[in-house]
């Protein structure tokens, strides 16, 4: 039976107040096609748990689609330096968030992708990222065990049984509902392929119940199946595969394309207020019909000078700085 | 040999901070780097002090022998001729075991035993900003051997206690209670080291070992003892002030204009 899907129909799977989670790493190779059609197709609810989160999830937050967010990062690196649609929702009370850190959350996906309810770790011993008083899922009455994917605690810290080497910090599995990865390539019975850096997308992808795999093109399997050892993931993890070219735009894709600095410069600068945000929504997610018609507003010339050049895997003459 | 130093004048205020930074690297070293000053002061390194030092990003490359700057630790260019591509499990594994030396941090604010904060201004239900969070800073910053913090000196910045301990200094909360005790303590066995130094615009800080608590190391040309104690809001220590900070050589300006940052991208 194939798997594949256009982008409306891959969407319209997530349901309000699903847990999900995502390929990339900040504002790398983000399924961006889809992080649209959520926003287009008004998902409501939504509990993001992410490795580390990034354009998309600021766009998701400023669009209203995000009850909780759990993470440790948020803001668009150069481009602008907050999660700015998360810093408005939060000071204005209409988004739960729950800090952990980088490598927490990372074992957290883990604890997931490895069927067991938590892993041990030494990382950020010391910090108010363990003060029960932060702990906001608790004060929100989230942790009472009528949601399956809530965990009881936020932490535990637990006295080493076996080298007595003192307490470690336990960080329960994270196990989203799905999992929406944008890769290059994907066979046509879901074998994944990965090029350059993997970031946390073998801990999510394993992590979550559902995947929904977007790939810059879907290739035969018998040519992923040459080299095995350059393949991430197998068919039967992947329940969804759909094809879109440039579809982490404007994120950046190893070996595909650059990030589109201007472009998130700009959603930056105007979505710092609700009503920025509405503009420029209704202007580059509601203004357009779907995908190809974002591509076909971005333009050939804008996209062409973000292609990568084969050899470095990056753009290699695009001008970047003051010199 | 002498060195040809540049004048007050002749440099940016981020040039002396990356070449202060690339000079708390031992040859030989792993070191841990973000984005930004954090690149230039380990590829600055790698060209000068200690051309046998590793460099590990977050996002899992290992090693690389990039040919152009890297924009984000995420970025394409970071892999180019890298020894690893893996992934963010890799890197923060390695952390964690205990093999890297050094690594370069940021902050919003610090207070006077380098606690830091990079989560929230204001109470943290109720923030008057949010920040964009930990990322790895506190990871890092708890396994790593060494860490160099480069900030920007305000007296809002540096400042008696942080709104919010993101990133532990050598006076921490020990939890599940949350009273204040020693890094040591905090971390017993498990204890490598902690930050070393506080690189800002206008000095280099460092820790008394003893007490924790921040000390100022040596001023940058141009400004004085009396400037930095005026853009700190705790009692700073300026008791065992060494003298000027070693300002860049002409050397070292080449380098990071014309060959590690040669496109203009942190440094314009």
């Amino acid at each position: 039976m194939s798997k594949r899907m256009s982008i409306p129909e891959a969407a319209s799977l997530i349901n309000d107040g699903d847990m999900i989670t995502f390929s990339g790493f900040t504002i790398w190779r983000r399924p961006m096609a889809l992080v649209y059609e959520l926003i287009r197709q008004r998902k409501q609810n939504l509990h993001l748990v992410e490795v580390n989160s990034g354009t998309h999830g600021d766009m998701l937050i400023g669009a209203g689609c995000v009850k909780v967010w759990e993470s440790c990062w948020i803001g668009q690196e150069l481009f602008g330096k907050l999660g700015g649609n998360l810093d408005r929702k939060l000071r204005e009370g209409s988004i739960l968030v729950e800090d952990y850190s980088h490598y927490q959350m990372l074992l957290r996906m883990m604890a997931g992708a490895q069927g067991v309810p938590y892993l041990p770790t030494w990382a950020s011993r010391g910090t108010d990222i363990l003060n029960p008083d932060y702990d906001m899922l608790a004060k929100a009455g989230l942790r009472d065990g009528s949601n399956p994917k809530i965990p009881r605690h936020k932490f535990a810290i637990v006295e080493d049984q076996f080298y007595e080497e003192g307490t470690l910090i336990h960080v329960p599995a994270v196990r989203p509902n799905v999992c929406i990865a944008h890769v290059q390539q994907v066979g046509e019975d879901g074998t994944v392929r990965v090029w350059g850096q993997k970031f946390a997308d073998e801990e999510a992808i394993k992590a979550a119940d559902k995947v929904i795999v977007i790939a810059e093109e879907v290739v035969p399997e018998e040519y992923l199946r040459r080299e095995p050892e350059r393949n991430l993931i197998p068919p039967y993890l992947v329940d969804v595969i759909v094809e879109q070219p440039w579809g982490a735009h404007p994120t950046g894709n190893f070996g595909c394309h650059e990030v589109d600095g201007p472009f998130m410069r700009d959603f930056y600068n105007k979505t710092r207020t609700q009503e920025g945000f509405d503009a420029w929504a209704d202007e580059w997610v509601f203004g357009v019909p779907d995908y190809e018609a974002y591509l076909e507003k971005l333009g050939f010339n804008r996209l062409q000078k973000l292609r990568a050049n084969s050899a470095y895997k990056y753009n290699d003459s695009a001008k970047r700085g003051t010199r | 040999m002498d060195k040809n130093y540049a004048k007050p004048g002749e440099y940016k205020v981020n040039d002396l901070l990356a070449v202060a930074a690339a000079r708390e690297v031992r040859d030989g070293e792993v070191v841990f780097a973000g984005t930004g000053l954090p690149m230039l002061a380990i590829l600055l390194a790698q060209k000068t002090c200690a051309p046998h030092a590793y460099c590990v990003y977050e996002a899992g490359t290992i090693d690389g022998r990039s040919v152009h700057l890297p924009a984000s630790v995420g970025d394409a260019r970071c892999a180019y001729q890298a020894a690893v591509a893996s992934g963010l499990f890799d890197v923060f594994g390695q952390l964690q075991r205990g093999k890297v030396d050094l690594a370069y941090l940021g902050g919003a604010e610090i207070d006077k035993y380098g606690n830091v904060n990079t989560t929230v201004i204001g109470d943290y239900a109720h923030p008057q900003v949010r920040f964009p969070g930990s990322g790895g800073n506190p990871d890092i910053n708890s396994m790593a051997r060494r860490t160099v913090f480069m900030m920007v000196q305000e007296k809002r910045r540096f400042r008696e206690q942080v709104d919010y301990l993101t990133s532990p200094g050598w006076r921490v909360k020990k939890w599940p209670g949350g009273e204040w005790v020693s890094r040591q303590e905090a971390f017993g066995k498990m204890f490598r080291g902690g930050p070393s130094a506080v690189i800002t615009n206008m000095a280099v800080f460092r820790f008394d070992e003893s007490t924790g608590l921040m000390y100022l190391d040596t001023v940058h040309p141009g400004h004085t003892v009396e400037d930095v104690r005026n853009n700190v809001s705790f009692d700073l220590d300026v008791s065992r002030v060494k003298g000027e900070t070693e300002p860049p050589t002409h050397e070292e300006l080449h380098l990071l204009y014309h060959v590690v940052d040669a496109e203009g991208i942190f440094l314009p």
